[in-house]
C-alpha cells in the first residue's frame, strides 16, 4: 500500500487513520455504497468535528471509527491498529438519548455501566459522582432518566462515556435534537469537560455554525456515497465564547467557507 | 404478537362500590331463593354454601384440597417459566434458531389442554405428573413467545450501547437485554400463572382425582351443590389472591419496571 502506511511518528501524533475507507451495505437485493475513498487522519486531543447534509454517511462514518460496523475496503487505524471491533478507550455518544439510556437505571447506575464489575466499588462511587459533576448532573443521580429534560438526559449519556476515562469521544449529532439555548450551553459545557478531560473528540453535526465554534479542525463530508471534500484548520481563538466568537469576522470567514464546501444551500443531492 | 406493557399495579384502597355490588348481587340470589323465583332442586342458597364452607373448613377438607391444587399450580408454574424464558431468550436471541423452531412452535402452540389430559393419562397414570403435563404444555407458550417477542422487540440502540462500553456478549444479554425486556415477560409470566390455574382444576376433574378440581366433581355426585359451590368460589378466589400476589412480588422486586411507564414523560 504505497504512501498508505504511517510512520511512528504519526502514530503518536494520530489517533485514527483512515486510509481509503469505503464501505457498502445491502440494499433492496444489491449493494449502496454509503462512504467513498475516505481518508482522514485525527490528531490526539482535537476536537474533530465533521459536517455535511444529512445523507451523507456521516453516523456510518462514526459507526466505522466506533468499530460497530466493519468497512468493505481501506483500512481504519487507532493508535496505529487495524479496527476489528470496538476500540478500548473509544466510547460513542449516540443521539438518540432516550434509546440510548438504560430506562430503567437510575442516572447514578445508567453511568456506573462501563466501570461496574471493573472498578472496586467505593472507586466506582466516587467515579461516577465525579464525571455527575463534571456535567453538572450530582443532584439527580438518583432519578430515572424519563424524569430529566432532553438536555439533562444527553448530559447523562456524556457523563456515562466519560466515566471510563476514554482517549476518544465519538459524538454523533449529540445536540440534534435539543432546543437552541440548551444546545449553546452544552457546547460550552463540552468545550470545558474536553479542557479538564484532555480526551479527543470526533464530533458529527450537521450545523455549520455548530462545527466552526466547536472545532479545532472541520472535514466537509458530501455526496451519496459520502466523500471528504475538504478539510479546514480553525484558527479561532480560545476559549471560544458563545457571543465573542460567533462575532468574529474569521468565524464568518470559516462559516462562509464551509458552507461553499457544501455547496451552499443551491445543490440538492 | 402479544406483546404489551406490564401496567398491573395494587391497590390497597378498599373498592367499597365494588363491595357493594357484590353483596347486592349475593342478596338477590339468596332472596330469589328463599321466596321461590329460583326453583332448581340443587341451586342452594348462598347461606347454604357458606355454611358448606363452614363444614368443610372444621373437617380440613377444604385445606388439603386447595394445598394439593396451589403446590400443582406452583410446580407446573414454575417449570412454565423456566421452560419458557430459557427458551424464549434463546429464540429471541438467535435469528438462525427461530426458523428452524418457530414453524414447530405454531403448530403445538394451538393446541388445546384437554386434548393432553387422555395422553398425560396414559403416560403416568392418576398422578401429579399428568397434572403437571397438562398445566406445563400450555402455560409454556405465553412465556415463551413473551420472552422471545420481548427481547427481539428492544431498540438495536441498547445493544450498540452495550458493545461501545465493550460487555460481553452475556453482560449485554444480562445487564441490557434482560431488563429491557422485562415487561413484556411479565405479562407472559401473569397469563402463564392464570392459565395454570385453570388448566391445574381441568387436570384434576378429568385426570388425576385429588385437589379442587376433584373436589367439585365428587360433591357433584355425591349431590352436594352446597359443598361443590364451596370448591367452585375456592377456585375463583385462588385464582384472584395469585394473580394479586405476583402483582405485588413484581411492583416490590421491579420498582424500575413498573415505574418507567407510570410517570410522564417530560
Amino acid at each position: 500500500m504505497a504512501g498508505g502506511e504511517t510512520t511512528g511518528q504519526q502514530q503518536r501524533d494520530f489517533v485514527f487513520s483512515c486510509r481509503s475507507v469505503s464501505l457498502k451495505l445491502p440494499y433492496q437485493g444489491g449493494n449502496r455504497w454509503i462512504l467513498a475513498d475516505i481518508s482522514l487522519d485525527i490528531r490526539r486531543g482535537e476536537l474533530f468535528t465533521i459536517v455535511g447534509p444529512s445523507g451523507t454517511g456521516k453516523t456510518t462514518l462514526i459507526r466505522v471509527l466506533g468499530g460497530l460496523t466493519p468497512c468493505s475496503s481501506g483500512s481504519v487505524r487507532i493508535n496505529g491498529q487495524e479496527i476489528t471491533g470496538p476500540p478500548e478507550g473509544v466510547v460513542i455518544v449516540f443521539q438518540d438519548y432516550s434509546h440510548a439510556l438504560l430506562q430503567w437505571r437510575t442516572v447514578f447506575l445508567n453511568v456506573a455501566l462501563g466501570i461496574e464489575g471493573r472498578v472496586a466499588a467505593s472507586e466506582l462511587r466516587s467515579q461516577v459522582l465525579g464525571v455527575l459533576r463534571l456535567v453538572g448532573l450530582e443532584k439527580n443521580a438518583d432519578d430515572y432518566p424519563w424524569q430529566l429534560s432532553g438536555g439533562m438526559q444527553q448530559r447523562v449519556q456524556i457523563a456515562r462515556a466519560l466515566a471510563v476515562k476514554p482517549a476518544v469521544l465519538l459524538m454523533d449529532e449529540p445536540f440534534a435534537a435539543l432546543d437552541a439555548m440548551t444546545k449553546a450551553s452544552l457546547q460550552d459545557e463540552l468545550l470545558r469537560v474536553k479542557q479538564e478531560t484532555g480526551c479527543s473528540i470526533v464530533f458529527i453535526t450537521h450545523d455549520i455554525e455548530e462545527a466552526v465554534y466547536l472545532g479545532d479542525r472541520i472535514a466537509v463530508i458530501n455526496g451519496t456515497p459520502g466523500r471528504i471534500e475538504r478539510t479546514f484548520d480553525v484558527t479561532l481563538p480560545k476559549p471560544r465564547d458563545q457571543i465573542i466568537t460567533r462575532q468574529l469576522t474569521e468565524f464568518l470567514k470559516f462559516r462562509y467557507a464551509v458552507h461553499q464546501a457544501i455547496g451552499g444551500m443551491t445543490r440538492w443531492p | 404478537m402479544a406483546v404489551r406493557q406490564f401496567s398491573g399495579r395494587l391497590s390497597w384502597r378498599p373498592n367499597i362500590a365494588g363491595l357493594v355490588t357484590m353483596a347486592i348481587c349475593g342478596l338477590v340470589w339468596e332472596m330469589a331463593i328463599q321466596v321461590g323465583v329460583f326453583d332448581y332442586q340443587y341451586l342452594p342458597a348462598p347461606s347454604a354454601i357458606i355454611r358448606g364452607a363452614g363444614e368443610l373448613a372444621a373437617s380440613g377438607e377444604l385445606i388439603t384440597a386447595t394445598l394439593h391444587t396451589l403446590e400443582s399450580v406452583f410446580l407446573g408454574w414454575a417449570i412454565a417459566v423456566a421452560a419458557g424464558v430459557s427458551f424464549g431468550l434463546l429464540l429471541g436471541s438467535s435469528p438462525l434458531l427461530r426458523r428452524y423452531s418457530l414453524a414447530t412452535i405454531e403448530v403445538l402452540r394451538p393446541m388445546p389442554a384437554i386434548a393432553f389430559v387422555p395422553v398425560a393419562l396414559l403416560l403416568f397414570g392418576f398422578s401429579i405428573q399428568t397434572e403437571l403435563m397438562v398445566i406445563v404444555l400450555p402455560s409454556l407458550w405465553p412465556v415463551l413467545i413473551n420472552t422471545m417477542g420481548g427481547l427481539m422487540g428492544v431498540h438495536a440502540r441498547l445493544g450498540e450501547v452495550g458493545r461501545t462500553f465493550r460487555l460481553s456478549r452475556a453482560a449485554i444479554l444480562y445487564k441490557v437485554f434482560l431488563p429491557a425486556a422485562t415487561p413484556a415477560i411479565m405479562v407472559g409470566v401473569r397469563i402463564s400463572l392464570t392459565l395454570a390455574v385453570v388448566l391445574a382444576v381441568l387436570a384434576e376433574m378429568v385426570g388425576n382425582p385429588e385437589g379442587l378440581g376433584y373436589a367439585v366433581v365428587s360433591q357433584q355426585q355425591a349431590l352436594r351443590p352446597d359443598l361443590m359451590f364451596v370448591y367452585v368460589m375456592v377456585i375463583g378466589l385462588l385464582g384472584l389472591a395469585l394473580n394479586a400476589l405476583l402483582v405485588g412480588v413484581v411492583s416490590v422486586s421491579f420498582p424500575a419496571a413498573s415505574a418507567e411507564f407510570k410517570g410522564p414523560r417530560w
